[in-house]
């Protein structure tokens, strides 16, 4: 597990302490336990992702300031 | 201590003025804030020409509206001209922003409201403190040795303790209403969408939403009035107006859902109860009908909130992720790893899972008008464990009800019910259907209208002098 959470973690560039992947590592099963979960309600098997991309949409129409 | 709305109304009828009303918010900070770690920039001398201009105005007949003259926080994630904006970071660009306002500081400025400074946050809207980190470490008035709450913590406590009499907050798991309810006041999470959020530091682009937080939800609705609408800044805003309902104690007609399950673990504190069922007798007894009903999908808009939030942070952090890791404060690191843990790929059923819980809810929601739930079931935890690393608070989020409301983006009222044994305050939340704020600020606001929970005043604002 740790050897995991220590590649995640490489792969996205975070130079993480040794405390911080173990840390991590013991929480990573209740987490992919959860994330899992995500996938089993039958409702959202053919449900679209609360997302959108539209082709005339380029962003904010000014900046803010 | 006084509400926005009494003080508006005290200015119109020449009982104080605003330079009054500033002056007492900066001498409760002069002598409160090294205690309560309210404050991380603040703007007395700006603040008190602003108040002039708004007695002078006052003075000539131009009347701004009800926030004209009133002392008023901004969470440190959201921009202001007159400071820096620092996100309570050693990260942030300082740059980024700097002598610019956001769209809803710029809305508030507009209605005459006095700007008294930037208020601690927990390090990007997220996490907790970290001693080691050159930051106020923000305390509760109401027991200086317990959590205020976050993210938006001087918010919360500089309304509790009266440095000002409303502030801005930002919520994205819960981060205006975890503060309102520990510190005692009253926080409202708007529609997602309702307020731009253009001119914050981004923590979740898809749950992120500003909103205010003060002592009533009289006050609350007097703000939103002002920082609501579009801004072409923000794609996410749209265009639905809102404007300060007609408040009263009837309310005939309304059907509020009632949850229970799920929301009261063991390990919750003795006295949540017994607070929630007499906040929902108390709204029955103005007319309302209750049903108890159960929130569809609690468990996964929790992780689905976590979730989300975790990986669009992370995306905004990457690039200072690898050489910055170390400046970033602990609790921040742990949150910005999960969004490394993760694929893309659950990122995206997240989402479809968001669309399933709000086609469930919405469901719910032609049965009832409003849906009332505990914030939390605990009263402001102890915040030495969190300093000292022995406590995490995801320790506490078993208690807190907050995610799943962010997740769906609905409004949600969080209001004072009552308090601990230890005289903690507790919390009720009331949300609604999307964009029908004026519903649940009416229920929130007749329940006040029948209660005191939101006037109660923290012992160390009215201690003598000396003992400060």
């Amino acid at each position: 597990m740790i050897e995991t959470v220590r590649t995640l973690l490489a792969q996205n560039g975070i130079p993480a302490t040794e405390a911080e992947i173990a840390a991590l590592a013991a929480g990573y099963p209740a987490l992919r336990a959860s994330v899992d979960a995500l996938y089993a309600p039958t409702e959202v098997r053919y449900l679209d992702p609360a997302l959108r991309f539209r082709a005339d949409a380029v962003g904010p129409a000014t900046d803010w300031f | 201590m006084t509400t926005l709305t009494e003080a508006a109304a005290a200015l119109r009828a020449g009982a104080t003025t605003s330079r009054a009303l500033t002056e007492a918010a900066i001498a409760t900070a002069d002598r409160l804030d090294a205690r309560t770690g309210t404050y991380l920039t603040r703007f007395d001398e700006g603040a008190l020409a602003a108040a002039d201009r708004a007695d002078g105005e006052l003075a000539s007949g131009r009347d701004r509206g009800p926030l004209h003259g009133i002392p008023f926080g901004v969470k440190d994630i959201i921009a202001t001209a007159d400071g820096p904006t620092t996100a309570q970071s050693l990260v942030l660009d300082r740059t980024w922003a700097e002598g610019r306002d956001a769209p809803v500081v710029a809305r508030l400025k507009a209605a005459g409201a006095v700007i008294t400074g930037k208020v601690t946050t927990m390090e990007f809207a997220v996490g907790m403190p970290d001693v080691e980190k050159p930051f106020p470490v923000p305390r509760n008035p109401w027991d200086l040795a317990t959590w205020p709450g976050g993210s938006s913590s001087g918010t919360g406590s500089g309304v509790a303790a009266g440095m000002f009499l409303a502030g801005l907050g930002t919520d994205t798991a819960g981060s205006i209403r975890i503060p309102a309810a520990f510190c005692g006041i009253t926080g409202l999470m708007p529609t997602f969408g309702r307020v731009p959020k253009s001119g914050c530091v981004p923590l979740g682009y898809s749950l992120d939403h500003i909103g205010p937080m003060a002592r009533s939800a009289a006050d609350c609705a007097a703000v939103l009035e002002v920082i609501a609408g579009p801004h072409a800044s923000d794609p996410d805003c749209v265009d639905a107006p809102f404007a300060a309902p007609e408040l009263g104690g009837d309310l005939s007609g309304l059907r509020v859902g009632v949850v229970h399950a799920g929301h009261f673990p063991e390990g919750s504190d003795p006295a949540a109860l017994p607070a929630f069922d007499a906040a929902t007798a108390q709204l029955a007894a103005m007319g309302a009908t209750l049903l108890e009903v159960e929130l569809p999908f609690l468990a996964e808009m929790v992780t689905a909130d976590m979730l989300t939030l975790a990986c669009e942070a992370l995306a905004y952090h990457r690039t200072d992720v690898p050489t910055r890791w170390p400046d970033f404060f602990a609790a921040t690191r742990a949150i910005l790893a999960q969004g490394a843990l993760v694929s893309g790929a659950d990122y995206v059923q997240a989402q479809r899972m968001r669309r399933a819980a709000q086609l469930a809810l919405g469901r719910l929601l032609t049965e009832v008008d409003v849906i009332a739930c505990p914030t939390a079931t605990i009263g402001a935890p102890a915040l030495q464990g969190f300093l000292d690393g022995s406590a995490s608070v995801m320790d506490v989020f078993g208690f807190i009800h907050t995610p799943y409301w962010d997740s769906v983006g609905n409004p949600v009222l969080a209001l004072p019910m009552g308090e601990t044994a230890a005289g903690l305050p507790l919390s009720l939340q009331l949300a609604g259907r999307p964009f029908e704020e004026a519903v649940v600020l009416r229920a929130g606001a007749a329940l006040q209208s029948m209660t005191d929970h939101h006037l109660r005043v923290p012992p160390l604002v009215t201690e003598p002098a000396a003992a400060a």
